[in-house]
């Protein structure tokens, strides 16, 4: 198995409980910055990760009160990576056939469970470790050389 | 229902930071204080004065409490009460910090005259913060304790 070698890390534990999220975001940010990302970039960052706290102490943790929830920054040249790791009262399963953010804005489903697709949008790479044995793991990754992958069409008539 | 539990003992939350000991890093510490002290209500002006104070304390723990050695680790908690936050920043203890230079003034004569300007950063916590703590942490590490008011 191929082991990075991450030149910079930190961790973090916020309470699960909403409105923690917002330090955690703010700690990543500097983190974030401190590694030489864009303003903009970190502005992605900090979105995604407000999202992903909130599944995690909603979801994953279910509301409880004196549980945590673990957020671990590695850094090293090409990638920065955000792992964000619940104490699992219940585990995520992916829904068999998820709708799109255009279907439910069109009112085909409900209007929550819009987070993992807003952060997928947001991020290089993003999802959950299906191997965790201890709670939920949620990752997040950023590459320094940002791949531009939604040119819009231009036409010309 | 009442619970005499939480009627007796404050009600509190704990941040736990782990930083890795090496300068630029206290920036991380200074902003996660930062947004929670401005979150808990404190002043522009409190929160400016913590954030010095944090990013003194946690300097002075990477570099001479874990001697600028990036794989010690810096731990700083923040917890949060009703009417305070504490700030406590704890270091692995490569080199402990001397109990009488926790007190002491310096005299701004004396340090204009060494080469090395430092030495400003314990009486500085002191003044910006309402109450300090130095002392050697059961593991063997320096820990400096910080604690700001909230006064509403």
């Amino acid at each position: 198995m191929k082991t990075t070698y991450y030149s910079a890390s930190m961790e973090l534990s916020i309470p699960s409980e909403l409105g923690y999220e917002v330090i955690a975001r703010d700690a990543v940010a500097a983190f974030a910055l401190r590694m030489g990302f864009t303003h903009e970039r970190v502005e992605d960052l900090k979105t995604a990760l407000s999202e992903a706290c909130i599944n995690a102490i909603e979801h994953g943790n279910m509301l409880a009160p004196n549980l945590r929830v673990n957020v671990a920054c590695m850094c090293d040249n090409d990638r920065l990576l955000v792992e964000i790791h619940d104490q699992g009262l219940k585990h995520h399963t992916p829904a068999q056939m998820p709708l799109s953010m255009a279907d439910k804005l069109a009112g085909l489903g409900s209007m929550r469970g819009m987070g993992l697709l807003l952060i997928g949008q947001l991020m290089d790479e993003a999802g959950f470790d299906p191997n965790s044995p201890d709670g939920n793991r949620f990752h997040l990754t950023l590459y320094r050389q940002h791949t531009v992958e939604h040119v819009p069409s231009q036409r010309t008539e | 229902m009442s619970n005499n539990k939480s009627e007796t003992k404050p009600l509190e939350k704990i941040i736990e930071l782990r930083l890795p000991s090496r300068l630029g890093y206290e920036r991380v510490a200074m902003d996660t204080a930062s947004s929670l002290a401005r979150r808990m209500g404190f002043q522009g002006d409190r929160v400016d004065a913590l954030k010095t104070a944090v990013s003194e304390a946690v300097t002075n723990a990477i570099e001479h409490g874990n001697q600028h050695d990036a794989a010690m680790k810096v731990v700083v908690l923040l917890t949060v009460r009703d009417d305070e936050l504490i700030v406590s920043v704890a270091d692995q203890g490569r080199q402990l910090l001397d109990q009488n230079n926790v007190t002491r003034t310096p005299h701004i004569e004396d340090i204009l005259d060494k080469s090395d300007k430092g030495g400003w950063g314990i009486w500085l916590i002191r003044e910006l913060v309402d109450e300090v703590e130095f002392t050697t942490a059961p593991t063997g590490g320096n820990q400096v304790r910080m604690v700001i008011h909230l006064e509403r």
